[in-house]
């Protein structure tokens, strides 16, 4: 029995220049807000962004991204959702809605599978992926079925979160796998955004420099977070620097007058 | 119609089965259908059609065969069939029918109710066998 799928996942894939993994071993370090806010920062530079949720069991990026939840249409496969200022976007909720979604690894490969094979991407400068938590099955497809994926790993300065977040920045470094950079989310620092917290050299901005990896940007922690990402425009404030910066690190490298 | 993505996908791994075979004919290919995910053959036929178009063979060397879907409960290992699903309506039958892993969402055990299933036969679309010439 042959799964005829692979085959034209690469064929799929084909209009998107660059597929960014925003990755984290860690859970609750803030993957789908800095994914989300990316795409949008990435959509005001002037890129053409698709975001794909493939933390299947807590999806939440349409929420972010005020995604309606309906059926994609179809046209020779399935046309993702067009969500907030028009980033393409998929996501498994659009089938199972706000329904608890237990699957075991086969399946969430297989689900995988599927989404890639039969969804038609309009040409993007930018592919999101939202990455569950962990090192498993999602991590390990991504590595098998999309090979030109670079890796965005965003982190906070938990001591519990860093040290979990080095083990994945080691496992893409032993796979000799791009990283783009790192994204220090919930900084507690001041003025500059970057202070390491706590002990000297065990901040984020430490684990970049250890790893030789660039600090794409840092982002506050913000009590208020909630209400700016329900706002019209959660780009507008103290989200802004931040995530204009991380779009400008990432367009740099290697896209430089791609539009 | 997504069937015509899936059809793609069929005609692209048969090609390459071709291709790595020394570009022999390719005579029959036996496609299997699985239950659950309700694939529209009219449309795939056509979309197999559209696919094939400058390829030295049709749409009529492939044959439909069809795999009932079957359940199987992971806690109380009850086996069971589709047409035994309960509660299942017409948005949940499309949304499986674009994803069959969303069944985990709207489908549960008969018997215990549990959520941990597998998908033990008839999910979607795959190659059961490519016979080329001289095989």
């Amino acid at each position: 029995m042959i799964d005829p799928r692979p085959e034209v996942i690469a064929r799929r894939l084909a209009p998107v220049r660059r597929i960014l993994a925003f990755s984290s071993a860690k859970g609750g370090v803030g993957k789908s807000v800095c994914s989300v806010l990316s795409a949008l920062a990435l959509r005001r530079a002037g890129r053409r962004v698709g975001l794909l949720d493939l933390d299947f069991q807590g999806a939440s990026a349409h929420l972010l991204l005020g995604a309606e939840l309906r059926f994609p249409e179809e046209q020779g496969g399935i046309r993702p959702l067009r969500a907030r200022e028009s980033v393409d976007f998929m996501s498994f909720a659009a089938f199972s809605r706000e329904s608890a979604v237990p699957l075991r690894g086969g399946e969430v490969s297989e689900a995988l599978l599927e989404m890639l094979a039969v969804t038609i991407w309009e040409p993007l400068d930018f592919l999101l992926l939202d990455m569950p938590p962990g090192i498993g099955d999602e991590l390990l497809d991504v590595l098998r079925l999309l090979p030109s994926a670079e890796f965005v790993v965003v982190a906070t300065p938990s001591a519990l979160a860093l040290q979990v977040v080095e083990r994945l920045l080691a496992l893409l470094e032993e796979l000799r796998l791009p990283v783009r950079g790192l994204i220090e989310n919930m900084a507690r620092s001041g003025a500059d955004g970057c202070v390491e917290t706590e002990t000297a050299g065990r901040g984020v901005a430490a684990a970049a420099r250890r790893h030789r990896l660039p600090l794409l940007g840092s982002v506050p922690y913000l009590p208020e977070i909630e209400e700016l990402l329900a706002s019209p425009d959660p780009l507008r404030g103290a989200l802004g620097q931040p995530f204009r910066g991380i779009a400008r690190g990432l367009i740099g490298h290697g896209l430089e007058g791609v539009v | 119609m997504h069937e015509w993505a899936l059809a793609e996908a069929v005609i692209a791994t048969v090609e390459r089965f071709r291709r790595e075979n020394g570009g022999r004919p390719v005579l029959s290919v036996d496609l299997r259908f699985g239950e659950l995910q309700n694939v529209d053959l009219e449309a795939f036929r056509a979309g197999l059609a559209s696919g094939l178009g400058g390829l030295p063979y049709g749409p009529e060397i492939f044959r439909f065969l069809s795999e009932p879907a079957a359940f199987r409960c992971r806690a109380c290992g009850r086996l069971w069939p589709l047409a035994e699903a309960p509660g299942i309506g017409e948005e949940e039958r499309e949304a499986i029918h674009f994803l069959p892993e969303s069944a985990h969402a709207y489908l549960r055990c008969p018997s215990c109710g549990s959520p941990d299933f597998e998908l033990a036969a008839g999910r979607g679309v795959s190659i059961q066998s490519v016979e080329l010439e001289g095989d």
